[in-house]
């Protein structure tokens, strides 16, 4: 059979191959398709598409498998299901693999915890070999790991652009020296931010007020490389800030309100680039409940009037364990705290993970498969939906278009800011807007 | 300053979240006939790396990064 192989068939094959182990087969083998996960998925309830059922996605790397790598599959192909390596598979590995956004809800309701997620990275990893990958995924991850090459060329331009940022936060501490430092060697925190002032400016704000030894990364912390499925790309994207923490001897990487470049960070790099770290990774929420705890930053309770409810980023939440922290800060300035209902590990996707926000052609599809999301908002009566993500927060200000919610989205940081109360005579910390 | 380029497409990218401003810009490139230019408007200070890098990824050419206050003006040219 292999004689038969087209070049790029036998480099796929490969990539199959270099994935095979134990977790692979008992997945592959383990589905008895007894369709559980498909209730759990947004994306199924939405449009009732058997593509769309999590074990579906699988399906085709299964008779993939079959057919090039079990005897009897080779055997007699029909018989058992399987399946050849043609164009129509690659475009169903496609459709299967880029268009999850790689909640995991589905695993959780699967009595054998099978992580379709992990299988769809299988079929990724074939799609990347293949070169059939989404435009604007490839582009962000290419850009993102230039930047990285060639910092020294934009390092003072950006410098420079930072500090035209501090008048306003002076301005809102009321403390004239409060500062934004970009690369200062030896400070305690490294806090990882995304491209815009609204991710730097508010958590200026608080590691001013609170008194905090840190410094701004130069670079994003999003990593659009993960989302890819190019694992290698995705080491080089999280290796900018892996390598500016250990130049600048920091304890402590910071990740700003993005759901997956936390996990990246805190789950996943570690395991890609086969290195222990030598610095904590912390969502910002950690340090933040910290300052609240040991009273370094005082808020008050009554500034935010309107109701609030709070999105679980399935990143952060469900695949990064961060549920309570934010919690403890919007209970501390939000008297009016409703939860969605179900939350937590159970949260509902609200469709605009797995880099299916940066693919503008897919903005009618997650419109459509955010209805579950909307309706769970709709349900709460809040009139501010904090989340800390920011491919969530597009996604749900589409939703508030589309669905008439009447909301307004919010990160967390953002409400945190408006709430501090800066002592001593000194100015409000006035909302950011 | 403009009128230094003949712009055949302008974009306004102020306040637009992560990663809006690089994705707009891949796309509307191609509205644009090879040789034209795109003017574009951001506000992140992450622009000031994040669109040069894209442009060298991309082939295409950044002409000129005019600096406004807050405001980030890229004039690029398509190059493919
Ligand atoms: S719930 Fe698990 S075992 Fe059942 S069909 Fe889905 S993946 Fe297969
Ligand atoms: S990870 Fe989420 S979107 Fe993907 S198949 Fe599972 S439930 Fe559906």
């Amino acid at each position: 059979m292999k004689g038969e192989l087209k070049e790029w068939q036998e480099k796929l094959l490969g990539v199959m191959k270099g994935r095979r182990n134990r977790q692979l087969l008992y997945y592959l083998e383990l589905c008895t398709r007894c369709g559980l996960c498909k209730d759990a998925c947004h994306i199924y309830r939405a449009t009732g598409r058997v593509e769309f059922v999590p074990s579906h996605r699988a399906e085709i790397l299964r008779r993939l498998y079959r057919r090039y790598f079990s005897p009897l599959g080779r055997l007699i192909p029909s018989l058992y299901e399987a399946r050849e390596l043609d164009e129509r598979a690659l475009e169903d590995l496609y459709e299967a693999a880029y268009t999850c956004t790689g909640c995991r809800r589905c695993m959780v309701y699967c009595p054998f915890g099978i992580d379709i997620t992990w299988l769809l990275g299988v079929e990724k990893a074939m799609l990347v070999a293949a070169g059939k990958v989404p435009e604007e995924l490839a582009m962000l991850t290419d850009a993102a790991i230039e930047k990285g090459n060639s910092i020294d060329l934009y390092r003072d331009l950006l410098q420079e652009q930072i500090k035209g940022l501090e008048p306003e936060l002076r301005e809102r501490t009321g403390m004239p020296g409060a500062s934004i430092p970009i690369g200062r060697k030896g400070a305690r925190v490294l806090y990882v931010a995304l491209a815009g002032a609204h991710s730097i400016l508010p958590a200026a704000i608080i590691f001013n007020l609170a008194g905090e030894d840190w410094t701004l990364s130069m670079f994003e912390s999003s990593n659009y490389g993960y989302f890819l499925g190019d694992t290698e790309k995705a080491a080089r994207v999280a290796e900018r800030i892996v390598s500016e923490a250990k130049a600048l001897g920091v304890e402590e990487v910071v990740i700003t309100e993005c759901g997956h470049a936390y996990r990246v960070m805190k789950h996943l790099d570690e395991v890609w680039s086969k290195q222990k770290f030598p610095f904590r990774v912390s969502s910002i929420f950690e340090p933040f409940a910290r300052y609240l705890k040991e009273g370094r930053i005082k808020v008050d309770p009554d500034r935010i009037a309107e109701r609030v409810t709070y999105h679980d980023p399935c990143q952060l939440g469900r695949n990064g364990g961060i549920f309570e922290e934010p919690r403890a800060i919007i209970r501390a300035i939000a008297r009016d705290f409703r939860e969605m209902n179900p939350n937590r590990e159970k949260n509902w996707c609200c469709g605009g993970g797995g880099g299916l926000v940066a693919q503008p052609d897919l903005e009618e599809f997650r419109a459509v498969t955010g209805r579950l999301k909307a309706e769970q908002i709709a349900a709460t009566g809040a009139k501010i939906v904090a989340t800390p993500c920011e491919n969530c927060r597009l996604q749900l200000d589409l939703l508030n278009q589309r669905y008439h919610l009447g909301i307004q989205v919010s990160a967390v940081t953002d409400l945190l800011v408006q709430a501090a109360v800066v002592e001593k005579g000194q100015k409000k910390a006035a909302a950011l807007g | 300053m403009a009128d230094e380029f003949k712009v055949d497409l302008s974009l306004d990218l102020r306040g637009l979240a992560c990663p809006l401003p690089v994705v707009r810009v891949g796309k509307s490139i191609k509205d644009v006939p090879v040789g034209g230019i795109v003017e574009a408007i951001a506000t992140d200070p992450g622009a000031l790396a994040d669109f040069p890098a894209w442009a060298k990824t991309t082939g295409h050419e950044i002409l000129k990064t005019e600096r406004n206050g807050a405001d980030i003006k890229f004039y690029i040219r398509r190059v493919k």
